[in-house]
């Protein structure tokens, strides 16, 4: 199974515990995931100004890139994933945006919107199969209660972003059975983080924080995993800042407990009491 | 692209090239080199020579193009200037905006001292930023100074002055290191090992690079890190003149704004010229790889100050430069072509001489084959050159070897329609470097109190021969001890009066001498070529 | 001498009448100019002669080194001799090689929307906007590689539309890269130490006061590496 992969800018500094689990876990499971050769930062918010082409430059390219080698493209970064994937609706869907891009970067060849855009868990679910996975799984999270925080980046807009039933999603949950773990269910699971507050108002966020990490708390979670770097960023740090430092929820990516799953890597135990 | 003419030439090339592959052409025996050096090397054409007629060196044999710079009146010679209108008053006063004044003003500025560059075009203008091949240090376990010391001391066929020598090849190790630490991208295995290769006249391979852009990296690693350092720097504002004290000692310059036509007076407790070399001189009429500015200020103005001048007989030529397309015409062919197997050839396609003699030797015979035999190929614009057959290379080592191992001079040749791949380069010796210059000691002092300089302005560290990378070193190790002389220097020397006599005292030597200076006045500053290639066509 | 034929051309507008040979600089000194900006090593290294040009009829603006672009009949062309472009103040002694040291003196490559106007501009033929997003992610190895080519002209700033100064963010990598990424020479280290403890200095003496005819001989017998 070979991909093309974007992985984007935080994966190479802040987060790139997130890929190299991820990327570690792809090679047990015999997925091939290309980096591609060339990439530039996609923006991390998606442009909502559709009079204006250049934000939506550098996903385009590398979506033609992926096209261009006849794979799909996966990526891995929740936030890399919701503006690729937008501006690949986009360049299908508004004929204007797609003609002046076009022009613009005059590629070889068109490039009208034909690559497939899938997030890591996708690949997992669509492409491998939990089932598959289920097999591979070698180390199983037996009796672990783990809660997984969704963020909104990867379900909304749902016409848009098509990743799961928005309002009650399930990939997460089924991904954490598949590894052997007990899924927790608790109601703030799809709320927003707060993430593009956190520099700018860093109380509102942390306020939000607090209510997704209790409530996880208050139903039983021993841990969190999330897949965006910046809900990572956010349910760690301003955990640790509204309780003063101590961290009553340890947080993971989930591509981590994968890695562990798979006996690829042990959970390090400073991490279970940063 | 050639023209027809010129591949119907070319075409004889090709018929005797199945022949000359694979047989080597006879060496030099020792005397026919003598003969051909003495008869054709420029540095032995004595009308390309007169005696000086007045300064301290009169009576020394300089090459004519420079004797009119230095026998001509000052540019300044009818300008009233208050000297007492000070505009800057520094410490240390750099003059020259290349390796070896980026590496003095560095220096003095860590010393502590007040230090101002000033330099006639862009900061980094320099043949600095032209050198590709690499620098010369004695670093590695088969390697010594000691060795180091007896190569140059060969290569400059034993004029060097031993001190300066000492200096150079023990300081070598330190320069590198300085770099390093600047975080220079030196070529490296990947344990750090230095990727060093030989050079000419290196008896161990010691020629550290980067890339081919060695002195590039150099100077933009130096010009980023003077920025650093808040050095002052002024751009387009040459000096013009030395000022000297009431006791003759150096004491600041007059500077020139280019672009505003302003003269400025700069006071300094010490100087250091750093100006570079003369290519742009054009001696007997040889086209020239130097940079734009190399026009031997530094030289005119120390030498009417009294500075004595050293080697100031000998110039190298490198022996292939480009003589076709004239778009080209002087740029440096690198002597790896020659190294690869590329040999020069006649008009008949006939080789000459042997492809890897000496520099001097490699250059004088191909002057010989042009002038004497008139057996040269003459270009559109008048140019005469000879073949060097480089679709060669490729047949010997295989194909691809030029793409892999000459990708800058593919490239060159390619923007003007030549494919060295396939066609061979129409050459001739260019101009290349200044042997000597300013006679310095270990510490870039001159015979003028508190004058110092650094570099290819220089004279005695190379003698009567340079070797390829011993330059870069040069005008880092110099450059960096006149530094730190000059700041030191600074804490003992007292100010007084400026003046300008000296530069009086010179203009009656000239006209004492019976000098007609016919209306020439110097530094020259700018090369003029301004309707030159009317004059060509 | 066979005749060179003739083109026009309009150096800042005004019109000229020029040999099809030569490169723009010539063209411009066969005018009548006398550089003082706008020309340096005329060898295609030091960038000072940036020209930006359009042929008449044509919409696109093209970039060359005056140095290393020939003429061409109805180019309209102007140079670029400086640009006043920021450059960070930092003691690279005291950096980190990562984000952090460049996102601190140029945070403005955050703003890089990878409209690659600075690669089409490049006359070095750059990938400047791929470097620049290296520099984004914190490669300092790639951004210092990848720029490596570069000889500070200037053009990529002049037309960058989020004020990037990519030649300064590739001399900071590059240093960074140079002081910090690549392994360290232990021999230069070494011979530095011995050079101090005075290991060379009674060879070098020797030598110094050899006999003009022995130093020749031991000059001409001195063995080679291969």
């Amino acid at each position: 199974m070979r991909f093309s992969y974007y992985p984007g800018c935080t994966l190479k500094t802040t987060a790139a515990v997130l890929e190299n689990s991820a990327l570690k876990a792809a090679r047990a499971l015999g997925i091939e995931l290309l980096e591609q050769e060339e990439w530039q930062c996609c923006g991390a918010v998606f442009p909502l100004t559709v009079d204006e082409i250049a934000p939506f430059l550098s996903s385009v390219r590398s979506l033609a890139a992926a096209k261009d080698t006849g794979e799909k493209l996966v990526t891995l970064c929740a936030a890399c994933h919701h503006v690729l994937k937008r501006a690949n609706h986009v360049m299908k869907t508004d004929k204007d945006v797609c003609n002046k891009a076009n022009n613009y970067l005059q590629l070889p060849d068109q490039y009208r919107g034909g690559t497939e855009v899938i997030h890591y868990l996708e690949l997992l679910r669509d492409e491998l199969g939990f089932s598959a996975l289920a097999q591979k799984v070698k180390k199983p999270l037996t009796g672990q209660k783990i809660a997984a925080f969704y963020g909104c980046l990867l379900l909304r807009p749902p016409a848009v972003m098509q990743f799961d039933n928005a309002e009650n999603p399930s990939i997460m949950e089924d991904f954490l059975r598949t590894l052997g773990a007990t899924a927790v269910d608790y109601p703030y699971r799809t709320e927003c983080c707060g993430v593009y507050l956190s520099v700018q108002n860093e109380e509102i966020v942390a306020g939000m924080v607090e209510k997704i990490i209790n409530s996880a708390l208050r139903h039983g979670a021993e841990a969190i995993v999330d897949a965006c770097p910046l809900c990572h960023y956010n349910l760690l740090e301003l955990q640790q800042k509204t309780t003063h430092g101590k961290l009553t929820l340890p947080v993971y990516y989930f591509t981590e407990l994968l890695e562990e799953a798979l006996g690829l890597e042990d959970r390090a135990e400073e991490k279970m009491a940063i | 692209m050639y023209t027809s003419r010129m591949k119907e030439l070319i075409r004889k090339v090709e018929e005797t090239r199945p022949v000359r592959l694979g047989v080597d052409f006879p060496r030099m025996t020792p005397e026919e080199r003598q003969d051909v050096l003495e008869k054709f090397h420029p540095d032995f054409i004595e009308a390309g020579f007169r005696q000086l007629q007045a300064g301290v060196n009169k009576g020394d044999r300089v090459s004519r193009e420079l004797a009119d710079l230095l026998e001509a009146r000052s540019m300044i010679g009818h300008v009233e200037l208050d000297l007492q209108e000070i505009v800057h008053d520094v410490d240390v006063l750099v003059v020259g905006g290349g390796g070896a004044g980026a590496a003095a003003a560095l220096t003095a500025k860590k010393q502590g001292a007040d230090t101002l560059l000033v330099t006639k075009l862009r900061f980094g203008d320099a043949n600095t930023m032209m050198a590709q091949g690499g620098i010369q240090a004695a670093d590695k376990a088969n390697d010594s100074p000691a060795i180091h010391y007896l190569d140059v001391m060969g290569g400059g066929h034993f004029t060097n002055l031993p001190q300066l020598v000492y200096t150079l090849v023990k300081d070598a190790p330190m320069i590198i290191k300085w770099l390093e630490d600047m975080g220079t991208m030196f070529d490296k295995e990947e344990d750090g090992t230095m990727i060093t290769i030989h050079g000419g006249g290196t008896s161990r391979k010691r020629m550290h690079a980067a890339r081919d852009y060695t002195g590039a990296e150099i100077m933009r690693t130096l010009r980023d890190e003077t920025r650093n350092q808040g050095i002052n720097v002024l751009e387009f504002c040459p000096a013009v003149e030395l000022l000297l004290d009431e006791e003759g000692k150096a004491a600041g310059a007059v500077l020139y704004n280019l672009e505003t036509e302003q003269y400025l007076i700069a006071r300094a407790k010490t100087i250091i010229l750093t100006t570079g070399g003369s290519g742009r001189l054009h001696f007997q009429g040889f086209p020239t790889t130097n940079h734009y500015g190399a026009t031997a200020d530094g030289l005119v103005m120390g030498y009417r100050a009294g500075a004595k001048l050293a080697f100031m007989d000998t110039i190298q030529y490198h022996p292939t430069g480009a003589a076709y397309p004239p778009q080209i015409l002087g740029l440096l062919v690198t002597e790896k072509v020659r190294g690869l197997g590329a040999t020069p050839l006649n008009i008949n396609g006939e080789q000459f001489i042997y492809h890897l003699e000496t520099r001097d030797v490699e250059s004088a015979a191909i002057i010989r084959e042009c002038s004497e035999r008139k057996l040269g190929i003459t270009t559109p614009t008048g140019m005469v050159g000879v073949w060097l057959d480089c679709p060669l290379i490729d047949l010997i080592h295989g194909e691809g070897t030029i793409e892999r191992q000459l990708p800058a001079m593919l490239r060159q040749f390619a923007r003007f329609g030549v494919d060295i791949r396939k066609e061979p380069m129409l050459i001739y010796p260019t101009l290349h470097y200044q042997n000597g210059g300013l006679l310095l000691d270990e510490w870039g002092r001159t015979n003028i109190e508190n004058l110092y300089v650094a570099g290819e302005n220089s004279g005695g560290v190379h003698g009567r021969n340079r070797l390829m990378g011993n330059s870069l070193l040069d005008i880092l190790v110099f450059g960096c001890r006149a530094g730190l002389h000059a700041a030191q220097k600074c804490e003992e020397v007292k100010l007084s009066k400026l003046t300008l006599d000296h530069v009086h005292r010179y203009h009656q030597q000239l006209q004492e001498s019976g000098i007609d200076t016919a209306g020439r006045v110097s530094p020259l500053l700018l090369p003029r070529y301004s309707h030159r290639e009317a004059l060509e066509i | 001498m066979t005749q060179v034929p003739l083109v026009d051309i309009y150096i800042m507008g005004k019109k000229y009448t020029v040999p099809e040979s030569l490169t723009i600089m010539d063209a411009m000194e066969f005018a009548g100019y006398h550089l003082k900006r706008g020309c340096g090593c005329r060898a295609g290294f030091c960038g000072a002669c940036a020209t930006v040009y359009r042929i008449a009829g044509d919409y696109e603006l093209k970039v060359g080194l005056a140095c290393q672009t020939k003429v061409e009949a109805g180019m309209y062309l102007a140079q670029i001799p400086f640009f006043p472009a920021l450059k960070g103040i930092y003691n690279i002694d005291e950096l980190t090689p990562g984000t952090s040291s460049i996102a601190a003196y140029y945070p403005e490559i955050y703003r890089c929307i990878g409209c690659n106007s600075c690669t089409k501009v490049c006359p070095q033929d750059l990938n400047v906007m791929q470097y620049i997003a290296y520099a984004q992610r914190g490669d300092i190895a790639r951004c210092a590689v990848e720029s490596f080519d570069c000889i500070m002209c200037g053009l990529c700033a002049s037309r960058c539309p989020a004020h990037i100064v990519q030649y300064h963010v590739g001399i900071l990598a590059r240093r960074l890269y140079g002081k910090y990424l690549l392994p360290r020479a232990l021999h230069l280290q070494q011979r530095v130490d011995e050079i101090t403890d005075g290991k060379y200095e009674a060879e070098l003496q020797l030598l110094m006061e050899l006999d003009p005819q022995e130093l020749k001989n031991r000059y001409n017998n001195r063995d080679l590496e291969a």
